[in-house]
């Protein structure tokens, strides 16, 4: 069944690691940057991570999350760049403006902080499959019943964009109006959205039924359909990952 | 029958496969938005729906999960803005539980109250992540022209997030009032606490 999802099948070494050992560097590749606050630490995350991602040989497919941010991150630069607060050395004079040296650096610092989230989250995203990452977590003690709600959200959005298409094509078909003014198109936004919502929120009422039917409410214990696969290194993985983190909280504090 | 506490909230499986639901709608409602070149986000539909069906917990519950499914399978970033979604959630639910969503007039100050709670939650994240900005290009224009005249940058980032969050929030609210109007009793009925007729 298809699912929503960036994650990119593979063999890699990357892909083996463990989801848990995974969110613990997407912790650490925030946070130590931060309590560390130096440009040198967060670049060499930046860099850490971009190599993780070679490995696990995804590269390509980081190059749209990073798209996604980067006009917004340019609209940044420019902003910063030209009226940033404490602006007071110009750094290039382009035509009629100028671009000073505080805020451009002030916006390099802020470029560098949200790559650090998206290389960190992609790594995750992109060689780890949702319900392994699911599974780990319900097997560390997240509630299965908040597993459940996850692993329906990534069937439940294909299905529902499945009934847009048979909605658009139905109500298009009968002369609805989806181009042109943005009158028009405010109207078209009723008949197109309205259906597909009705539709998912009654057949919650039954979803609802078949899963009491199947004792989802049961008390038990639930057990697990895959047998726990355990890799030896992922302890160890986890190990050096804390170290790292307490060695820069305890650097941070004696410097 | 007592009405209960607006806090209290069963987690029953009709309102555990409500939140899948609402996730879905939300997404629905973006791509819509955006296939229809709507100058709007019209993203959080289906966290209002679940907020007014079943309540603040819910509704912050479905805004979580919302922003970590659209983070893990779109644009990282949203993770941070979970938080808003969740304080979307909560407003939406109180609202509700209070009667200022049961006419046009009422849901359009409630759709005010939660465009400036968003507002409020959203401004501080945005002034550590994007230094201010919220990626709206008019509402850029205006954080622009303010911090250019030496305004501070926290009114700055809030007037840039409130010109961007109160067309959007208002018509997310008016939306979903007009979905929730046309819902059939039946539906609505299972996740009321005080009814004891329908339980699953």
């Amino acid at each position: 069944m298809k699912t929503l999802s960036l994650y990119q099948p593979g063999r890699s070494i990357i892909h083996k690691i463990d989801p848990v050992t995974k969110l613990l560097f997407i912790i650490l590749a925030i946070f130590v940057p931060i309590i560390i606050g130096t440009w040198g630490a967060a670049l060499l995350t930046l860099l850490i991570s971009l190599s993780f991602i070679l490995i696990g040989r995804v590269f390509k497919k980081v190059l749209p999350i990073l798209g996604f941010s980067s006009i917004i991150i340019l609209s940044v630069i420019i902003i910063q760049g030209l009226f940033y607060v404490n602006n007071k050395a110009p750094l290039f004079t382009l035509g009629p403006v100028t671009v000073y040296r505080e805020g451009f650096y002030y916006a390099l610092n802020i470029a560098l902080r949200i790559y650090n989230i998206l290389v960190a989250v992609s790594i995750l995203v992109l060689t780890t499959k949702p319900s392994d990452l699911i599974e780990a977590l319900v097997r560390k003690g997240f509630s299965p019943r908040i597993g459940y709600i996850f692993s329906s959200v990534l069937q439940i959005i294909p299905q529902m964009m499945s009934t847009v298409d048979t909605i658009s094509d139905a109500q298009r078909s009968r002369g609805l109006e989806t181009e042109g003014r943005l009158s028009a198109r405010i109207k078209a936004f009723f008949p197109l959205i309205g259906p597909v919502v009705m539709n998912s929120l009654i057949s919650t009422r039954e979803r609802a039924m078949a899963l009491e039917v199947r004792a989802f409410n049961s008390k038990r214990k639930k057990t697990f359909l895959h047998e726990e696969v355990k890799t030896g290194y992922s302890r160890f993985l986890q190990f050096i990952l804390l170290a790292i983190l307490l060695a820069a909280i305890v650097w941070r504090v004696l410097s | 029958m007592t009405k209960k506490s607006r806090w209290s909230f069963n987690f029953s499986t009709a309102s555990l496969v409500l939140i899948p639901a609402a996730v879905g709608i939300n997404y629905i409602g973006k791509f819509f938005a955006g296939a229809l070149k709507l100058p709007l986000w019209l993203d959080s539909i289906g966290t209002v729906l679940a907020s007014m069906l079943a309540g603040p917990v819910i509704g912050a519950l479905s805004g979580a999960i919302n922003n970590i499914i659209y983070g893990l399978t779109a644009d990282p970033i949203s993770l941070v803005y979970a938080i808003t979604s969740v304080a979307i959630g909560i407003t939406v639910g109180i609202l509700a539980y209070k009667g200022w969503m049961d006419s046009w007039p009422k849901a359009l100050f409630s759709g005010i109250i939660v465009a400036l709670v968003s507002a409020v939650v959203s401004t501080p994240l945005n002034i550590k992540f994007w230094g201010g900005q919220t990626g709206n290009f008019w509402g850029d224009s205006v954080f622009a022209f303010l911090i250019a005249n030496k305004y501070p940058v926290l009114i700055a980032s809030f007037v840039d997030e409130i010109l961007v969050d109160i067309p959007d929030k208002i018509a997310t609210i008016l939306v979903s009032y007009a979905i929730f109007r046309g819902l059939p009793n039946k539906l609505t009925l299972v996740y009321k606490n005080e009814s004891e007729i329908e339980k699953l």
